[in-house]
């Protein structure tokens, strides 16, 4: 098996994986962060450490992150969340065709309930045109929800001028940056971001655990989802899976100690895949190569059915559309936002690089790619006129 | 559960399609539908059936079944093209019911196959 679906999900790094192991035998800490006694306050002491692990990474800190079970998760409390603290306020939202569907579904249970949405179109690159969000800006308008990397092309938006236009205008910007955490340098502590959706499985951590910086501005807040405790200021009542959080905390910091280092590599392991398929006839890139987060290549192909050649690459394990759209037969409504033909967007195939990825990876996955494109045009016939 | 769309038949076929292709001299019928488009191709000798090839864009599942219809119909009569049905094909290969229609465009071509193939052979007669 070559495993080339970092996007969708990484393994648990081996420091990370012993950190959470650690804490959860009975010679560890197993208790829960919420009792007051010994045992307890030792629980909270480890996330309190996570989470300064995490805050440094995004230069921001720690009490301002909010545990969650995940990006969507975060993404929901965020937006929901922005959405209701905000409706007096006014009822208008701002986002992109091209979210994932954490953010896109929240929005239409919004627009259900009588907010308004403005769904912005990318231009074909993937990318959001500035001026076309300050068009879209009204008076009423209290959350803007951008992603920082997008999960299918790996399409990068500049996050920082967003939200430049978002605090002229005083209007929440809410950034899903699940691709990015760890990956890409992010800096809160400058970035003019109110509200950043993340989670540890991407970066090497564990499955399960996420988090939401909220910052620290008049008007910055989200209103609850769930209830039921007074864990988190009452934002995110629960348990707080003190095991998971620790191993968010480590994952934050190896990335951190690492990401040149990985941004480099993963830069190589594209260029190096791009460079083997890059002269078959009819292929393309969904996204920006030059200004694209480097550890996704998004391809399409002319005359190929995207679900056959999922199959014939086996055994890579590769994404068309997301992992999050897998099941679905529909083109990717991500690259139908970007203007491909629904042919083209069903012959895409996503590749993601990660860590472990070996440069014999990336030829046996070249190899495979080159054969499987011969093979499915071979026994295609030609158009009926 | 088993997580896999696709069944071990389904795979095998897919892997090794051993009639993709259309002999040369063949008679053939070509149907585009449901994000399907098949070539099906038969050489004949008298109302016998001694060759099929076929050509496929389209999922697994289709590229599978008419694999699986070219291997079991060489051989045998001409007249069985004309009503052939693809119910058999769908069970075989645990082709979930969404794709139905896809697998029907199949049974499409080969029925039309069939009336070619019936055509050329009386207009010798």
């Amino acid at each position: 098996m070559i495993y080339l679906d970092y996007a969708a999900s990484t393994p648990v790094d081996a420091h990370v994986a012993e950190a959470m192991t650690a804490l959860m035998t009975v010679a560890g800490n197993y208790a829960n962060p919420s009792s007051t006694h010994a045992a307890g306050r030792r629980s909270v002491e480890y996330i309190a450490h996570a989470a300064g692990q995490l805050a440094d990474l995004l230069n921001t800190d720690a009490d301002r992150l909010i545990w969650t079970s995940g990006a969507t998760e975060s993404d929901n409390l965020a937006i929901l969340g922005g959405a209701y603290f905000r409706q007096k306020r006014g009822r208008h939202l701002i986002t992109m065709r091209t979210e994932h569907k954490a953010v896109t579904d929240p929005m239409n249970v919004l627009e259900r309930q009588g907010f308004e949405v403005t769904w912005l179109d990318p231009e074909s690159n993937g990318v959001l045109d500035i001026a076309k969000l300050e068009v879209a800006m009204r008076d009423d308008t209290q959350l803007v929800s951008i992603m920082h990397v997008n999960n299918e092309t790996g399409v990068v938006q500049d996050v920082r001028k967003i939200g430049a236009i978002c605090r002229e205008r005083n209007v929440l910007l809410h950034v899903d940056a699940a691709q990015s955490v760890g990956k890409l340098p992010i800096d809160l502590g400058s970035w003019p971001v109110d509200l950043m959706s993340m989670t540890a499985h991407k970066v090497y951590g564990p499955k399960g655990i996420g988090a939401l910086y909220i910052a620290d501005r008049p008007g910055v807040h989200v209103d609850p989802l769930l209830f039921g405790g007074g864990q988190q200021r009452r934002l995110r009542p629960g348990t707080l899976p003190a095991q998971q959080i620790v191993a968010f905390g480590v994952a934050a910091d190896v990335a951190r100690l690492r990401m040149q280092d990985d941004l480099a590599h993963l830069t190589v392991m594209r260029d190096r895949f791009w460079s083997g398929i890059s002269d078959l006839p009819g292929i393309s890139i969904n996204g920006d190569f030059e200004s694209g987060f480097p550890g996704i290549l998004n391809v399409s192909i002319e005359g190929i059915e995207g679900e056959s050649l999922l199959l014939a690459l086996e055994p890579i394990c590769v994404a068309t559309g997301s992992a999050c759209n897998s099941k679905s037969q529909e083109p990717s409504y991500v690259l139908r936002a970007l203007g491909l033909s629904d042919e083209l967007a069903q012959s895409a195939i996503r590749f993601s690089f990660g860590r472990p990825t070996r440069s014999e990876d990336i030829d046996f996955a070249i190899e495979r790619y080159r054969s499987a494109i011969e093979m499915l045009r071979r026994i295609a016939p030609e158009r009926v006129a | 559960m088993s997580n896999d769309p696709y069944s071990a038949r389904t795979r095998e076929l897919f892997a090794a399609p051993a009639h993709a292709g259309c002999p040369d001299g063949a008679l053939s019928a070509t149907i585009e539908d449901q994000g399907v488009r098949i070539r099906l191709a038969a050489i004949c000798a008298g109302d016998e059936i001694t060759a099929l090839g076929f050509e496929a864009w389209g999922c697994p599942h289709v590229i599978a079944a008419a694999e699986a219809f070219c291997a079991s119909y060489e051989h045998r009569p001409v007249v069985e093209l004309l009503d052939f049905s693809a119910s058999d094909l769908m069970q075989s290969l645990s082709v979930p019911v969404e794709k139905a229609g896809r697998i029907l465009v199949i049974e499409d071509a080969v029925r039309s196959l069939g009336s070619i193939v019936r055509e050329a052979l009386d207009s010798k007669d």
